[in-house]
């Protein structure tokens, strides 16, 4: 008996999965708890896992596909065994929901069980003439590039039009020139057509007078990249975000870090970093700074009484900031070990995607020291107030004692707040307490 | 309240408020003239009447070379004029009728732009009456451009309106500019007899036209005893006498009449376009690939802008603005524009020419190949020469231009248009079917001579 794979529900938030790439392919041999493919929501990847033995009939979505929560992916099961019932959109999947429309003769159906399943979902002629079902991304493609979409063969969900099937109706050449298509590329649908009828000419793919030739590529951004990309904008736009620089003496700093590597090599002690100690400093300066470990709300502020520490990972998908709940209970190693816990789950895409919401955190640090910034703007996570940025080391001259002067290391910070809810005054003291924490650190190690 | 107020109406004007309305706009279209502008009632209508008729004139007196013998064959200038006429004032009535059919109001009188009102339209003043209008359409055309010629002022010359007039044919006529109108007058009077000279100051006649097709014409036309005297300038015109200068020599012609067609200039005063601030070139009024001016409301269409002075450009150019005013996006093209001379033989052309791509560094393979290889042209050209040349791309062999000489090639040009506003390539053409026997076959044979 055939069984469908179906998306899972990635916590309440989540309507769809974008599937980012199939490990099985129809007609492969499946044991039970084999990757069949693997999917992403805006804040973290997974991979679906067979839950039986069987052979993969059928795959009814593409890499790159949005994909509803609960919808069937896929099936398992026999050699032979009926697929169609399980294809999204079918008469049989959604019976209670497609029973009223479904007003033809049932003739067709009383032969069906000696003719092959339709392989395409619901064929033009079959459609609601005056509701051709098409995705609102689909209809402003054909509208924009003029192809009647009318005529195009949907392969979406319930035989619904989508924006590959409008752009292999545009590459099959209906929208361009002959001399056109000779010299065309995927991305040459993106190039706005002069000719005839809007059709994309010769000229208007070597250059002529469009703005992109072929010298790029239009690449869709993926989730996660959009929510970065709507998060950051809003934070820019939506509140009073001004940078305060200042540098912290980091001998001590550099000397827990010698004993660290010392214990390390003796002892298999833990790896405790620069970035860990710069933290656990920052944790406790914010202990003396409950307003800037706080959310602004435009008419109230929730100020913490617990850490809540945001950390920015670099990952391959893109910027994610994990929170570390109640890091003012975490000792300089626990909080170590958590951090690059959390950094990891990130990377590899398993993190919990509550920990990933903005609000989960009361405060940010972001360290771009590693790759040698000496100062940068960090952009606050709202509703965060503030958001510590942190530097490369530099060696700078200093009196170190009865006028000798020498060079001694100094981390930069800077810091970030939100004039909304913090002031100049209470955020460089807020900072200058940083930075004494980081110059009288005396943790053991 | 008018959607589109149209000043002009000529073939952008008559035909860009027939879209208009036909649209669901609200139209008023001015002129103070007949409708049909320069085209119908000055140009293109009129002279291809007469075209004909001296076409018909020398088929008859050469008869022979077909097997006809037809004895004294005369005319009757008067019914050959009051014919085109006759042709002219139908026509007119017809778009008289179309414009009553789709609600055009039409007014007659000088119409001008007075005012731009606060919230953006336009007021338009003509027959003492004022009308609101959200949208204007300027396309007054042009007009014979008289050089500053000395006597030329003082003399009594034809332009392409006032020959259309003459009630006697001309024993003698003087032209002065070989372009489209010089060439084609000459063509008709010199058929009916009267000995023709054209006096073009560059080195060939119908410039913009390729070399190759303009040179035959001037020989078949020089055969049939116009004299024409290129690359020679105009010094004084002094009662029924045209000095000319040629090789450093000068030179003088006797008239009777005498025509000057040295070109058109674009008709940009006495409507308001400095109220507005309408930006005006040298040439004529601006406009971008849509056909609006600098003023977002305000569009302009036709030989009133100055460059590609054709009837079927200003049609074009007027449904471009309505298409767009109506939502329909669409833009101007200039690449594939047919230009025909409607002299016998005709010249017929669509795209680059030879001298054109050399100039653009365009590379492009070339095939010439005479008409007589279409057999419907040689059972009814006797005697005739032609040939049509065909230009395309070097890389995609895409069609690039189309030039043929030979009767009746205008009337599928077209063809070649559609093949190059298609980019369509020799591959595509070569499956394209033609009529048998056509003398459009010459396409489909130049097409294939680019296997050899």
């Amino acid at each position: 008996m055939a069984t469908p794979v179906i998306m899972p529900r990635q916590g309440q938030s989540v309507e769809t999965c974008i599937i980012t790439e199939w490990n099985k392919q129809t007609g492969d041999t499946i044991a039970k708890g084999d990757v069949i493919c693997a999917y992403e929501t805006d804040k973290a990847s997974f991979e679906i896992e067979a839950e039986e033995d069987g052979t993969l009939l059928a795959v009814f979505f593409e890499d790159g596909d949005e994909v509803p929560v609960l919808e069937n992916i896929a099936v398992i099961g026999a050699e032979g065994d009926d697929v169609e019932q399980f294809r999204p959109g079918s008469a049989q999947a959604e019976a209670p929901e497609a029973a009223p429309a479904e007003e033809k003769p049932a003739a067709p159906k009383a032969t069906s069980e000696t003719e092959p399943p339709a392989a395409a979902p619901a064929p033009t002629a079959d459609r609601d003439s005056d509701s051709v079902r098409i995705s609102p991304r689909a209809r402003n493609k054909a509208s924009r590039k003029g192809v009647a979409h009318e005529a195009v063969q949907g392969t979406g969900p319930k035989g619904r039009v989508i924006e590959r099937d409008i752009d292999k109706a545009i590459e099959s050449g209906q929208q361009r020139t002959a001399a056109a298509a000779e010299i065309s590329t995927p991305q040459a649908n993106e190039v706005e057509g002069t000719g005839l009828g809007g059709r994309i000419t010769s000229s208007d793919v070597a250059s002529g007078n469009t703005v992109y030739s072929n010298d790029s590529e239009v690449k869709k951004l993926s989730n996660i990249r959009k929510i970065i990309a709507k998060r950051m904008h809003e934070s820019l736009q939506n509140s009073a975000q001004l940078t305060h620089h200042m540098s912290a003496d980091v001998r001590r700093l550099m000397d827990a870090r010698k004993a660290v590597k010392a214990k390390m090599a003796e002892e298999n002690g833990p790896n405790i970093t620069l970035n860990d100690m710069v933290c656990f400093a920052t944790i406790k300066a914010l202990k003396k700074f409950p307003d800037a470990n706080s959310h602004f709300l435009g008419t109230e502020m929730r100020v913490f009484n617990k850490i809540h520490l945001g950390l920015a990972v670099d990952t391959p998908r893109g910027l994610m900031v994990p929170a570390l709940k109640n890091a003012d209970d975490l000792s300089l190693a626990g909080l170590s070990n958590q951090l690059k816990a959390l950094a990891d789950s990130c990377r590899q895409g398993n993190v919990d995607p509550a920990l990933l919401e903005s609000t989960a955190a009361s405060f940010t640090v972001s360290n771009l020291g590693a790759y040698g910034v000496e100062m940068f703007t960090p952009v606050i996570n709202l509703p965060q107030a503030a958001i510590l940025g942190v530097n490369t080391i530099i060696n700078r001259p200093a009196d170190v004692g009865n006028g000798v002067f020498g060079f001694v290391p100094y981390i930069g910070l800077s810091l970030t707040y939100d004039h909304r809810a913090l002031d100049g005054g209470p955020a460089t003291l807020f900072l200058r307490e940083i930075k004494e924490q980081i110059e009288n650190f005396n943790e053991t190690i | 309240m008018y959607d589109l107020g149209i000043i002009g109406a000529g073939p952008a004007g008559y035909v860009a408020a027939e879209r208009a309305a036909a649209k669901g706009l609200s139209v008023v279209l001015f002129d103070k003239r007949e409708l049909g502008g320069v085209c119908l009632n000055e140009g293109c209508i009129p002279t291809k009447t007469l075209l004909y008729t001296a076409k018909l004139y020398e088929n008859a007196l050469n008869g022979k070379k077909y097997g006809i013998v037809a004895e004294n064959v005369s005319f009757d200038f008067g019914k050959i004029m009051a014919r085109k006429n006759k042709i002219v004032r139908k026509l007119v009535g017809g778009i008289g009728a179309k414009m009553k059919k789709f609600g055009v109001e039409v007014v007659k009188g000088a119409a001008s732009m007075e005012k731009r009102n606060t919230d953006g339209t336009i007021d338009i003043h003509c027959s003492e009456k004022t009308f609101t209008c959200k949208n204007v359409l300027v396309c007054t055309g042009s007009e014979a451009f008289i050089p500053p010629v000395p006597g030329l002022d003082k003399a009594e010359i034809l332009t392409n309106r006032e020959i259309l007039e003459l009630k006697e044919l001309p024993k003698t006529l003087t032209i002065i500019g070989g372009g489209v109108i010089g060439v084609e007058f000459a063509n008709f009077f010199c058929a009916l007899g009267t000995k023709v000279t054209v006096i073009e100051m560059l080195p060939e006649i119908l410039p913009g036209i390729d070399k190759d097709l303009s040179e035959m014409l001037r020989k078949d036309l020089e055969k049939r005893d116009i004299t024409f005297n290129l690359s020679a300038k105009v010094t004084k015109v002094e009662g029924q006498t045209v000095t000319f200068e040629k090789d450093g020599k000068e030179h003088q012609v006797q008239h009777e009449k005498l025509l000057v067609s040295v070109g058109r200039r674009a008709v940009t005063h006495g409507f308001g376009l400095d109220k507005m601030g309408v930006e005006v070139l040298k040439t004529g009024i601006k406009i971008d690939s849509t056909c609006r001016t600098n003023i977002p409301n305000i569009y302009a269409a036709g030989d009133v802008t100055g460059f590609s002075l054709l009837a079927h450009t200003a049609s074009r150019e007027g449904e471009v603005v309505v298409n767009n005013l109506t939502g329909r996006k669409d833009r101007m093209r200039y690449s594939a524009i047919p230009a025909v001379v409607y002299t016998n033989p005709e010249v017929s052309c669509v795209g680059l020419t030879e001298e054109a791509a050399k100039a653009k560094g365009i590379e492009y393979n070339i095939r010439n190949l005479p008409m007589a290889y279409a057999g419907r042209w040689l059972a009814e050209n006797e005697g005739g020469s032609g040939f049509m040349k065909i230009l395309t791309g070097k890389k995609h062999n895409e069609i690039l231009g189309v030039h043929a000489i030979g009767n009746p090639s205008s009337e599928f040009i077209y063809g070649a248009a559609m093949a190059i506003e298609l980019e369509l390539r020799l591959q595509d053409m070569e499956e394209v079917v033609f009529p048998h026997p056509t003398v459009s076959e010459i396409f489909k044979e130049t097409v294939f001579a680019f296997q050899e």
